[in-house]
């Protein structure tokens, strides 16, 4: 077992920058307002097991960045249990990269990352001229991230949470950047590691790149797991049911309208 | 905790600050030497003291002093600043205040080689009990540890505290023996009463007694500001145990 998590609950307050004050937090204490939630969570359970390939789908504000935060161990849920085999190599690759300071080049981001992933210094060195030549940065590695496009900014991060060899990879939509030639080259690289045992969490709204490449699919919806199966079926589920939405809304609309 | 990441990372901090300005340094340096040169003329003619004497005795306390309140500053925005991180990966919380607090004290180690020069020139007798300095820093460098957790925790979650801490920072360092001395008030005044009551009459003394008393610090001066110190480093800790949890949903 890699991941195990149960009855989770994650809420987010809303307008919260009103509230980061000592102001404001005196001046609820007078009013007692609280304030609005939005369950971006409700109740998950789920596991996952080693060298599984998971994709997860679902409309945007499903919940499924916060899921994969979950297993990433960055998100404690404010209810529920999580756990995550320990002594793994765990890499999440959350929208558009590992985190990254936008002051220090991309090298020392690397180190500074790699060593979160809990690699030594001695094993990154070796490392990490491979991931520049990956990467194809060569020329820009020693220049602060703030400077790089959306498109190197991936690439460094997918480079290096490839090449690490993670054991457990979750990345999410990272496949929209970078161009055709470097994501093909992604592609190759992500299916050798599956193919070697890593177990896998996609988080896509590429829904046949899930199919081919995934053994389990997920859909979730508005914070829960509406179906949890073999891709092609759930697939076809969550087509069928969301296509069927939006049509129902758009002749909804033009009922009214005539 | 990855000790890897919190060296690298404090590293890469120090080569950040001072990649571009080979000056920085050198004002960090000069900045508390003008600080106490300047604060020594003012208040040796206020105080009508021997400026020479007075120099001496300010000198004691106020670069740890400067040392802690510096820290607390750095410290603040340490857990904010590292959201860049915090929503990435999965990585212990801690790191941040700590990683600040070790630039803050290397700075400090530099800066009081030079002020000690500069004290070690004004000073005619030096005595044995200069030894003792280095462990009178502990005190000092626990309680900013400790207060400047405290405050970096908060601060993620009321964005307008920094005001309220230099507040108090003010008040705390204006009613405390750095500026003056304890024997300008009578023995049994009530001001004097309140002084033995002031905690950091307690730390100052660490740095005072050996350097300008020539005596060793008492009991009391190591008991109070050791147990203080302790204290302040425990309930960082323990806030920050406590809620880093909570901390994704407010940075």
């Amino acid at each position: 077992m890699i991941f195990s998590i149960a009855n989770v609950h994650v809420a987010f307050a809303r307008n919260i920058l009103a509230q980061r004050s000592l102001k404001s937090a005196l001046a609820g204490l007078f009013t007692h307002t609280a304030a609005p939630r939005f369950l971006a969570l409700n109740d998950v359970s789920l596991e996952i097991g080693e060298s599984e390939h998971v994709g997860v789908i679902g409309r945007n504000g499903a919940g499924k960045s916060t899921l994969l935060r979950v297993l990433a161990g960055v998100i404690a849920p404010q209810e529920g249990t999580v756990f995550a085999a320990s002594g793994k190599h765990i890499v999440p690759l959350l929208e558009l990269g590992i985190g990254f300071h936008p002051d220090l080049s991309g090298r020392e981001n690397c180190y500074l990352a790699g060593s979160l992933m809990g690699y030594s210094i001695r094993e990154l060195d070796g490392r990490i001229p491979s991931i520049i030549r990956f990467s194809e940065l060569e020329e820009f590695i020693d220049e602060p991230v703030k400077g790089y496009s959306s498109g190197m900014y991936a690439r460094l991060a997918f480079a290096l949470a490839t090449d690490v060899e993670p054991e457990v990879l979750l990345v999410d939509e990272v496949f929209g950047v970078g161009d055709e030639f470097f994501m093909r080259k992604c592609i190759v690289r992500m299916q050798r590691l599956m193919k070697a045992g890593a177990t896998t969490v996609f988080v896509s709204h590429n829904l046949d790149f899930l199919v081919a490449q995934c053994d389990r699919l997920i859909w979730l919806d508005r914070g829960r797991i509406v179906a949890d199966g073999k891709p092609s079926e759930v697939a076809a589920e969550y087509r069928r049911a969301e296509g069927s939405h939006s049509i129902r809304h758009g002749s909804a609309g033009s009922a009214v309208r005539t | 905790m990855s000790k890897t990441f919190l060296y690298l990372y404090t590293r890469s901090q120090l080569k950040l600050k001072y990649r571009h300005t080979y000056l920085g340094f050198l004002w960090n340096l000069l900045e508390p030497a003008s600080y106490l040169i300047v604060l020594s003329i003012v208040f040796a003619v206020v105080n009508r003291m021997n400026i020479r004497n007075y120099a001496v005795y300010l000198f004691g306390a106020l670069v740890a002093w400067r040392y802690f309140e510096r820290t607390v500053g750095l410290m603040m925005e340490s857990i904010v600043g590292g959201d860049w991180l915090l929503k990435k990966m999965p990585v212990s919380p801690f790191v941040f205040p700590l990683s600040r607090w070790l630039i803050a004290s290397v700075e400090f180690l530099f800066a009081f080689a030079v002020v000690l020069g500069l004290f070690l020139v004004l000073k005619q007798d030096w005595t044995i009990h200069l030894v003792v300095l280095p462990l009178a820093m502990i005190p000092w460098a626990v309680l900013g540890l400790g207060t400047g957790m405290i405050c970096a925790v908060v601060f993620v979650f009321f964005r307008d505290i920094r005001q309220v801490v230099q507040m108090l920072l003010m008040f705390v360092f204006f009613t405390s023996p750095i500026l003056f001395e304890a024997d300008l008030f009578k023995e049994h005044s009530l001001q004097a009463a309140l002084l033995r009551l002031h905690p950091v009459t307690y730390f100052a003394a660490l740095f005072q007694k050996p350097l300008y008393y020539a005596v060793w610090p008492g009991v009391a001066d190591w008991a109070v500001s050791i147990g203080i110190s302790g204290l302040s480093l425990l309930a960082g800790w323990l806030l920050l145990n406590r809620l880093k949890g909570r901390l994704y949903f407010y940075l």
